[in-house]
């Protein structure tokens, strides 16, 4: 039998969004920390110990923001839940509650809940510089009087009052107060209720400051004098007038589309190059140990299997952190949470959010950062439903099977290609629209999630981005990628590549003599595949495929898909046995595709139709693990991957077939 | 008359908040409660959301949400 170990106590930071509760926090851990989720549910909180210096041993918690202790979501109840007792860490010690000086009287309902709630509460005010720009204010010990607990303030920008802290953290461990928790139930007159005794308290610890501005400014702060607070308390000035441009009703969309441009641009073109360096440089890992081994099965697993599929979870890196970074700045600044409310009434009428914009223009670079991004979306509903449709996005591993399709379609007529590939695009859009408006519609029976869609949040004061926290929280989100969503590809892209290269691993070669050593590599390559499992699942697939006008050679290209999107175009190379060198692979590779023929018969395999039906298949198939994986990890569970999964490729199979068998029947072949 | 029906730079009182709306409870949570004065800071470009000023915050507000907050000027 285990002998159960004394449980260290647990100090909790609770405070609503924007209090600076993690300043708090990584100040207090020196912002080493592990982010975990709760037990069964994908809300985030961190947990850590104390910077030694300060001397407390237990756990340091910090809490998602919440605005209330009556949760408002699925995701919130989880939240309140955790907070009153941990599964792991149990109930908490001392809660420390961070309210914002400035947002005094509406950050205090949370505080006022969580002491009548009957924890040992120690309130820490921040932002007392925003507070004193007003000309305000409090009195610590007027209010620790009335909230009977202790009010420090404190700023983690620079450590003030932070010993403080620390030492009534100590004081009230060392009482030992058993915590005597109730949940209580609130109703909307209690709320009410305990807005009353704030507004009563802010009365009685609100101070006006002594006056050292000039003359004309007191003239205006005499509108924000205690007594009067209550009745015009308006938001900081500048914050004001920055939004009376940010917020304008005409300039502040268009300003909003130069700042999405601008983060597309990035997460498109800025993490191109970057990302063909990762590729080159796991190809070059690849090649290094391939050469001298002579490809042994063992060196052919090392170098395309592992290494090619730790490739496949690194590719993404760049995207993921210029994403993340960028997004990290918009959001500490305060943008973000304007942009959203600007964008938000077209994407309500669809059952999406303000927030799921980002995302969704993320999706057109790639799935994976894009449907991290949808973490900022606080409703659950609203996000899931997001990350649903990301997929529909036509992202960038589209592209190279657009364009060959598309050159293969119409030879040297660029513009009406451009046009078509803007029309793919539109239709990927338009799609995305449906499909979120079916499923709002029917959410219960898709997502189990029933959410009251609504829209009320705060527009933090602007402030210039902590640098620092923006690379952590930059960080973060790319470690977690890796570690939850990395392992998964991995072992899916192991699994593909296995298919791919047994059990007809070391094909013989006939009258090579003629070709050169590449050439004879890529016809290796190219019989590999042919006798493969992969091959034999395509030729199992046939019939599914015959309906489309295509055989299992296009089948085994579309399984290997699932690798990644533009894998298609060199596994199609493989397949027709192109032994060509990269410059002019399309070239020769639409020329074996003109030669193609459907069996014996003498019939083109390749045509108007079912090159079109190839390109209607990719504006819906979701092939490719490394979205489902990501998925999984962000939906925490395969319900929603594995239905995505049925629905996109019943949707791209069905249109397949109609726009083949459609144009067929009109005609055109 | 409920938030909802105000211009931009409009200021008012809240009067009572509407119970039977299934926002009412988010929306006194944010600190919407009788007696309290607000102002229309801004409308987005569809005239939805809002930006109200409230104790001290600014806070964006669906109109559906807001109508369930009821004004007088």
């Amino acid at each position: 039998m285990s002998i159960k170990k004394p449980q260290e106590p647990l100090i909790t930071l609770v405070g609503p969004p924007n209090s600076g509760k993690t300043t708090l926090f990584n100040f207090l851990s020196g912002k080493k920390y592990k982010t975990v989720n709760y037990p069964g549910a994908t809300i985030e909180y961190s947990i850590t110990k104390f910077l030694n210096h300060f001397d407390i041993t237990g756990n340091l918690m910090d809490s998602p923001g919440i605005v209330s202790m009556v949760p408002n979501s699925p995701d919130e109840k989880v939240t309140v839940e955790n907070l009153i007792e941990h599964p792991e860490y149990g109930k908490p010690s001392v809660l420390v509650v961070t309210i914002d000086a400035s947002q005094f009287s509406r950050h205090l309902l949370l505080a006022k809940q969580i002491i009548n709630c009957g924890f040992n509460v120690i309130v820490a005010l921040t932002m007392n510089d925003i507070l004193e720009d007003k000309n305000l204010t409090i009195n610590t010990d007027t209010l620790s009087d009335k909230l009977k607990c202790k009010v420090i303030k404190v700023d983690p920008r620079t450590g003030t009052g932070i010993l403080e802290l620390i030492s009534e953290i100590k004081y009230t461990l060392k009482q030992e107060r058993g915590s005597n928790i109730n949940h209580i139930a609130f109703e909307e007159a209690d709320i009410i209720s305990i807005y009353k005794d704030i507004e009563e308290i802010e009365n009685t610890v609100l101070h006006h400051t002594n006056v050292k501005k000039s003359d004309l400014e007191n003239a205006n702060m005499g509108l924000f004098i205690k007594g009067e607070t209550k009745s015009l308390n308006r938001p900081d000035n500048l914050t004001m007038k920055i939004d009376s441009i940010l917020l304008h009703k005409y300039w502040g969309i268009f300003i909003f589309a130069s700042v999405m441009g601008v983060l597309f641009a990035s997460i498109f073109w800025i993490a191109s190059p970057l990302m063909e360096l990762v590729d080159s440089g796991f190809r070059y890992l690849s090649d290094l140990i391939v050469s001298g081994h002579n490809h042994h099965w063992f060196s052919d697993l090392l170098s395309s299997g592992i290494i090619g599929g730790a490739g496949a979870v690194m590719v993404f890196l760049p995207q993921i952190l210029i994403l993340f970074f960028i997004l990290g700045l918009l959001e500490d600044s305060g943008y973000l949470a304007r942009g959203a409310m600007l964008i938000d009434k077209p994407l309500s009428k669809l059952g999406l959010n303000g927030r799921s914009f980002v995302p969704m223009l993320s999706g057109f670079a790639c799935a994976i950062p894009a449907i991290m991004a949808a973490r900022t979306i606080t409703n659950k509903k609203e996000r899931i439903l997001t990350i649903f449709i990301i997929p529909l996005m036509s992202c960038s591993a589209r592209l190279p099977v657009y364009g060959l399709l598309l050159t293969f379609l119409l030879p040297g007529k660029f513009l009406i290609s451009g046009i078509i590939l803007s029309l793919i695009y539109l239709f990927g859009i338009l799609t995305s629209f449906v499909v979120s408006s079916v499923i709002n519609k029917y959410q219960k029976t898709f997502i189990k999630v029933e959410d009251n869609s609504s829209f009320i949040m705060e527009l933090p004061v602007y402030r210039i981005p902590k640098i620092g926290n923006v690379f952590k929280n930059t960080y973060d989100n790319a470690y977690q990628y890796i570690r939850k969503a990395g392992p998964t590809i991995l072992i899916f892209s192991v699994i593909l590549w296995a298919l791919t290269y047994f059990p007809n691993n070391n094909p013989e070669i006939k009258n090579s003599d003629k070709m050169t050593t590449e050439q004879i590599t890529k016809l290796i390559d190219a019989e590999r595949i042919s006798g493969s499992y992969a091959s034999e699942l395509g030729k199992f697939i046939e019939p599914v495929m015959k309906p489309l006008g295509l055989d299992w050679r296009v089948g085994v290209s579309l399984i290997a898909t699932f690798a990644a999107r533009e894998i298609f175009v060199s596994s199609m190379a493989l397949i027709f046995k192109i032994t060509d060198t990269d410059d002019n692979l399309n070239e020769s590779l639409i020329s074996a595709m003109r030669q193609a023929r459907i069996g014996e018969s003498n019939k083109p395999m390749f045509t108007t139709s079912t090159i079109a039906g190839l390109i209607i298949f990719f504006v819906f198939a979701l092939q490719c693990i490394s979205t489902i994986a990501i998925t999984k990890k962000e939906t925490g569970g395969w319900r929603i991957p594995i239905l995505q999964l049925f629905i996109y490729s019943g949707l791209a199979y069905f249109f397949a077939f109609v726009v083949v068998n459609g144009l067929q029947f009109l005609g055109v072949n | 008359m409920t938030i909802a029906d105000l211009d931009s730079g409009q200021r008012a009182t809240i009067k009572r908040i509407d119970l039977s709306h299934p926002s009412s409870f988010r929306v006194i949570e944010y600190g919407f409660t009788p007696g309290q004065e607000i102002e229309i800071i801004n409308k987005s470009i569809f005239n939805d959301p809002l930006a109200v000023s409230l104790r001290g915050a600014l806070i964006a507000i669906r109109r559906n949400d807001a109508r369930c907050i009821e004004v007088m000027l």
